[in-house]
């Protein structure tokens, strides 16, 4: 038999490709993103991110000095500059003067414009104009070089998400907007999902079986069929409570806020709460439970000395879950939280923000990425030894 | 004695003229529109100045999903004071549900006026409402003009050629860039979920280059059907540009996966990919950084046929601002932006235009937008984007995929008669 405890199964090589395969898959995008966080838009649109990390040969148009830097010697108009900023490393091969021959002439060649004026690029990048007349023009003269320029990254990018001072403030607080979401809508459930996971899991009472297969039921309504509903519910609540305490004004209760969000989030997160930490409870040694009985234990007691110390792997995993899921939530945030007062943003949307009208900004999008991404990294590394066990949760006996 | 009273600080509010009489100290305005990031901060000096001039407190809040939001919020009675509208279909599926506020009276008489084709704003804005009478909702403000070839100067003198004025010319010249080894179009359909859009703009600006205004308003109405001879005559004469691979970089089968914001990158390569895009006045904001729009980059109108007479006709669209939540500030709001003051802090800032007849032009942030707006005041014939005009489900659904499909190569009458019975079975 191969399955024998202790032997090495002959398809271990198989398990390590998958492995290795699995890992590449997900690293390869997320390496990907990581490099083009550090690129400017223009760069992220011209050319592959693998590309970026080496030197390499570029076509580019680069302007010359607009005319007003010229300057007469003797009888001659000049501009003199350097097409690179310094400190860049370059080398030009080929370059040109006009878009129809952008590869005419080589570097240190003497080269003519369109308009008259003649032009010298040498191989580093640096450039002088000559002409008898004056030159005329508001904007440089286009100079389109083929140069191997070295590898250019940028902390812009970050810069611009989380230090400009546009969106600095807004970024704060989203932050600790999003905190205020997701602390009670990842604890709260858990609280509620124990009691009734161990209610189902080992109390006898008519109906269970059908309140357990409800459950299971409910994992398949899928969210977005009760926002409105669940919404103008809330606005009703909030309408009926405002009335019964005479509140108005600005101390009104909203349809919309926190207490909201965190209902919804608890309410779209319980099915699988229950059905996870259920299954985990079911699976707990009989025997402990009712050697605790019949010393007398109550089933408080029980859940609280016995059930709740045994499950934490199942309850931390889901707490991982929870998290992340309330963390990265944009639907419900908008639906539930955010209304048209802009206090309440959270660090999705504060990201949707940034990605401008018409989106696309890949930059940004990048950046951002890993900007919240971080707090869920924290939480998975603090808790991740219980998220392996926890996975097994319910499924080993 | 009380009620009098208010009638009379009425009256003088009216008679007070362009002065925002209201005082709405404290008073929370709130406005939720499908602006962020750059034009989010324009927005929001546009109602800082309205939030001075009243006292209001006025706050925005922009989603890149308002079309879907902006209903959530309605039907669950959470609206906004304000919403600023990028369809007016979907103002008119609101109205229709009930859900917004008539504009106070004489504002239509108001943009009859000071707007030019006044009566055409009017009634972009005006709907039916839940029991069938028709009312004024929605208050156009910020339009932009679609029909613009953007090209860049300098490639076109390095290569000698002319602005095209008319479309045999705009042909002539996509021939004779053929025949000079180059590409002459960036076209570029992709659009995330709204992938196709680009195209749908093609078929409206050339649809009224072949047909006369009448039939461009019968088939956004439906009362020609879309699989109409001359509809799909428009589509096909998109595809004598978008499917042909000597016309667009990459070839045809490019056009559908090329991403609208990147598509006019080509135009400033090296060397360059492409000559023209045919795109909205918005577009500059993707081209790579440091274009200067009139220099480096500049426009033409995309031109009609000589040989058709139909005038020059002009594409556009607009955001519409409707009341969703009655209260004093949000008319007081909508009076704002009445003042030319409204338009002209956006004018400054840029990718702005307006049909008010009253503006100082000089404020125009650049030369190239003032020309864009003479385009506009110029047109003989203007209309409005015709996939926003038409239900949802169509203009914004099988009206994209539909040109996704034909780009792709599927035959113009069976896209087009596919998008007939998507039209039909939403009535």
């Amino acid at each position: 038999m191969d399955n024998i405890a202790g032997t090495k199964s002959s398809l271990t090589w198989a398990v390590h490709i998958s492995v290795a395969a699995l890992v590449f898959l997900w690293l390869f995008p997320t390496l990907g993103l990581f490099v083009s966080s550090f690129r400017t838009a223009d760069q992220i649109a011209t050319g592959g991110w693998w590309k970026s990390m080496f030197p390499s040969q570029q076509n580019l148009t680069l302007r010359a000095s607009p005319a007003s830097e010229q300057k007469l010697e003797g009888s001659l108009y000049v501009i003199e500059g350097e097409l690179f900023e310094e400190g860049i490393e370059v080398e030009i091969s080929r370059w040109g003067a006009s878009s129809q021959n952008i590869s005419t002439y080589a570097a240190g060649e003497v080269g003519e414009f369109r308009s008259g004026e003649t032009v010298t690029v040498q191989a580093n990048g640096s450039y002088r104009i000559e002409s008898e007349t004056e030159i005329s023009g508001s904007r440089g003269k286009r100079i389109f070089v083929t140069a191997i320029t070295p590898p250019e990254f940028t902390f812009e990018n970050y810069q611009n998400v989380l230090f400009d001072e546009s969106n600095r403030e807004g970024m704060a607080k989203a932050f600790f907007n999003t905190l205020t979401v997701t602390i009670p809508a990842t604890v709260l459930p858990i609280l509620i999902a124990a009691f009734a996971a161990y209610a189902l899991a080992w109390m006898d009472f008519p109906g269970r079986s059908l309140l357990i297969a409800a459950v299971v039921a409910l994992l398949v309504v899928p969210l977005q069929l009760a926002l409105i509903p669940l919404l103008s519910l809330h606005n009703d609540i909030t309408t009926f409570l405002n009335g019964l305490l005479g509140l108005e004004g600005a101390n009104e209760l909203k349809g919309k806020g926190y207490v909201g969000v965190w209902f919804a989030h608890i309410g779209f997160g319980l099915p699988l709460a229950i059905y996870l930490l259920r299954n985990y409870m079911v699976g707990l040694p009989r025997d402990i439970i009712e050697n605790a009985r019949v010393d007398g234990a109550t089933d408080f007691q029980i859940f609280v000395k016995i059930i709740l110390p045994l499950s934490f792997p199942a309850l931390a995993s889901f707490a991982i879950f929870q998290f992340l899921w309330t963390w990265n939530d944009l639907l419900v945030s908008l639906v539930f939280l955010i209304d048209s007062t802009g206090e309440t943003t959270v660090m999705t949307k504060q990201i949707v923000e940034l990605l401008g009208t018409r989106g696309g900004n890949w930059e940004i999008l990048a950046t951002s990425a890993f900007v919240s991404i971080a707090v869920p990294l924290l939480v998975f590394f603090a808790m991740q030894r219980y998220l392996v066990r926890g996975l097994l949760a319910g499924s080993v006996k | 004695m009380k009620k009098s009273l208010y009638a009379g600080a009425a009256a003088l509010a009216l008679t007070s003229g362009m002065a925002v009489a209201a005082d709405l100290n404290g008073e929370q305005v709130t406005v939720f529109g499908p602006w962020l990031g750059p034009d989010q901060e324009i927005v929001e000096q546009v109602l800082a100045g309205f939030a001075e001039a009243t006292g209001a407190d006025v706050r925005y809040v922009g989603s890149d999903s308002f079309e879907s939001q902006i209903k959530v919020d309605v039907e669950a009675g959470s609206a906004p004071n304000v919403a600023v509208f990028p369809q007016p279909g979907l103002a008119a599926d609101m109205a229709a549900g009930g859900f917004l506020t008539p504009l106070a009276d004489g504002t239509g008489d108001w943009i009859n006026e000071n707007y030019a084709a006044g009566s055409s704003w009017v009634d972009l804005g005006t709907y039916a409402d839940a029991s069938g009478a028709d009312n004024l909702y929605g208050f156009f403000y910020k339009v932009d003009v679609k029909s613009l070839v953007w090209y860049s100067p300098e490639n076109f003198e390095d290569a000698g050629y002319e602005v095209p004025t008319s479309m045999e010319d705009l042909k002539a010249l996509s021939d004779q860039i053929v025949a000079d080894g180059g590409t002459p179009w960036c076209i570029g359909l992709g659009s995330g979920g709204a992938t196709g859009w680009p195209a749908t703009d093609w078929v409206e600006d050339l649809l009224l280059r072949t047909q006369t205004p009448d039939v461009y308003d019968a088939w956004v109405s439906n009362e020609i059907s879309f699989d109409d001879p001359r509809i799909v005559a428009a589509i096909e004469e998109f595809g004598a540009f978008a499917r042909n691979d000597d016309y667009v970089v990459g070839g045809a089968g490019a056009v559908a996966s090329t991403d609208f914001r990147d598509s006019p990158k080509g135009l400033f390569s090296s060397p360059p990919q492409c000559y023209m895009h045919r795109q909205a006045s918005f577009i500059p904001a993707f081209f790579p950084e440091g274009t200067a729009v009139g220099e480096d980059a500049d426009f033409f109108y995309f031109p009609s046929y000589a040989e058709k007479e139909l005038g020059n006709p002009v594409l556009g669209a607009g955001t519409l601002w409707a009341i969703t939540n009655d209260s004093p500030g949000a008319h007081a709001l909508i009076e704002y932006l009445q003042t030319p003051e409204a338009h002209e802090t956006w004018m400054a800032r840029g990718g702005f235009l307006t049909p008010h007849k009253g503006v100082d032009s000089s404020k125009f942030s650049d030369g190239a937008t003032a020309k864009m707006n003479d385009i506009l005041l110029g047109a003989t014939t203007f209309r409005f984007d015709g996939s926003d005009l038409m239900p949802g489900g169509v203009g914004a659904g099988s009206f994209w995929t539909g040109m996704v499909d034909y780009a792709g190569g599927k035959d113009a009458g069976e896209v087009a008669a596919g998008i007939q019975s998507s039209w039909d079975a939403l009535k």
